[in-house]
């Protein structure tokens, strides 16, 4: 029996796939063994046979309705190249952090500069006071506060009202 | 362009309108070229559904890449070629959810075809032409869709075996094997045809 790679040999040189010195060969293979004349014959008739062969077959749609199809999916496709670019929730999502994100760091800026320590008026007021006000001039060393009475939500009598400085 | 022109135009021209965005021309290509890319598409899944939708889904990406038709082959060929890539990666995607057959196995631990005993007589001597493709459709679909596919490229395409084991992405020796394989099954397939149409 021709060894397996004899056989494909065998192929490639009826598919011309062979280098010509190696045709040479196969072809005289085939010229003095009855096996490889064999094979090498039943390999060309089918080969020629599908050749011949080839199943010819038709769409099973008109014509109109088969480029209905194509023509609108194109149109889609079009209408959505030129359409701007639709924003994910996701990218939305990221937008709006970057810009809370730039937000708070104006912010932390903000107070960083009004620090104390940081040479700048520093306006506080008390929690549980929201009518009283403290402002410190760290450069003149000069502390103003403003008082309000009654401080709003307080139920306090006082109606006092006024502005103490200390040096 | 008339309808009556566009009808008459040759297929490098219609290209060229649309390229041009001609939709016209397109539409005339598509409705020269339709049935030659259903029948390549058929011949590879052996499913009309598919078929159909893969014909059209390569009519999507012909008039997306027309800008690359440069007329180096014939438009049919080109848009055939398109065709046969989306029908290699739907294959592709069906092997990848079952498992390899027995006879693929075969084909690579050594399969019967190695062993048959090879046809003294043409099995398809004397058909009519009618008869022979009908004869050739019938064994081609019972050709797993490996072998089928590189006997569709090989002698249909008429593909060289380096542009077949690129497009199928495997080895020469992949391509020759599972070519000589589908022939010798086809044969073997033919001659049971012929016994069977002779009781």
């Amino acid at each position: 029996m021709i060894e397996y790679k004899k056989q494909l040999e065998l192929q490639a040189c009826l598919d011309g796939e062979l280098p010509q010195s190696e045709a040479r060969e196969i072809s005289a293979l085939v010229a003095r063994d009855a096996e490889a004349a064999a094979l090498f014959n039943e390999l060309r008739q089918t080969r020629a046979a599908v050749a011949a062969g080839e199943p010819a077959r038709s769409l099973p749609e008109t014509r109109e309705f088969y480029w209905s199809k194509i023509s609108r999916q194109i149109a889609a496709l079009e209408r959505e190249e030129a359409a701007p670019p639709r924003v994910s929730l996701l990218a939305r999502l990221r937008n709006w952090l970057a810009v809370t994100a730039a937000v708070a760091a104006v912010a932390l800026v903000a107070f960083t500069a009004l620090r104390p320590g940081a040479g700048g008026l520093l306006m506080e007021t008390s929690l549980r006071d929201a009518g009283a006000f403290t402002y410190h001039d760290y450069p003149s060393g000069t502390t103003l506060v403003w008082l309000s009475y009654p401080a709003a939500g307080d139920n306090a009598v006082a109606e006092n009202e006024g502005v103490a400085t200390v040096e | 362009m008339s309808e009556k022109n566009y009808s008459s135009a040759d297929d490098a021209t219609l290209a060229r309108q649309a390229q041009r965005g001609d939709m016209a021309a397109f539409e005339e290509l598509v409705a020269r070229h339709r049935d030659k890319l259903y029948a390549r598409a058929f011949s590879m899944m052996r499913n009309e559904e598919e078929a159909i939708d893969l014909s059209q889904e390569a009519w999507i990406k012909a008039w997306q890449r027309l800008a690359q038709f440069q007329g180096d082959s014939s438009f049919g060929t080109w848009a055939t070629r398109i065709v046969i890539n989306l029908c290699l990666d739907q294959l592709r995607k069906q092997k990848r959810q079952r498992s390899e057959s027995i006879e693929a196995m075969d084909e690579e631990s050594g399969g019967v075809e190695r062993q048959m005993p090879v046809l003294t007589v043409n099995p398809t001597a004397g058909l009519e032409r009618a008869e022979l493709r009908a004869r050739i459709d019938a064994a081609m679909a019972q050709l797993t869709p490996e072998h089928r596919t590189v006997l569709v490229l090989h002698e249909f395409e008429e593909m060289e075996y380096k542009a077949i084991a690129k497009a199928v992405g495997c080895s020469i020796g992949t391509v020759m094997s599972r070519l000589f394989y589908a022939r010798r099954k086809l044969a073997g397939l033919l001659a049971d045809l012929r016994t069977k149409n002779q009781k």
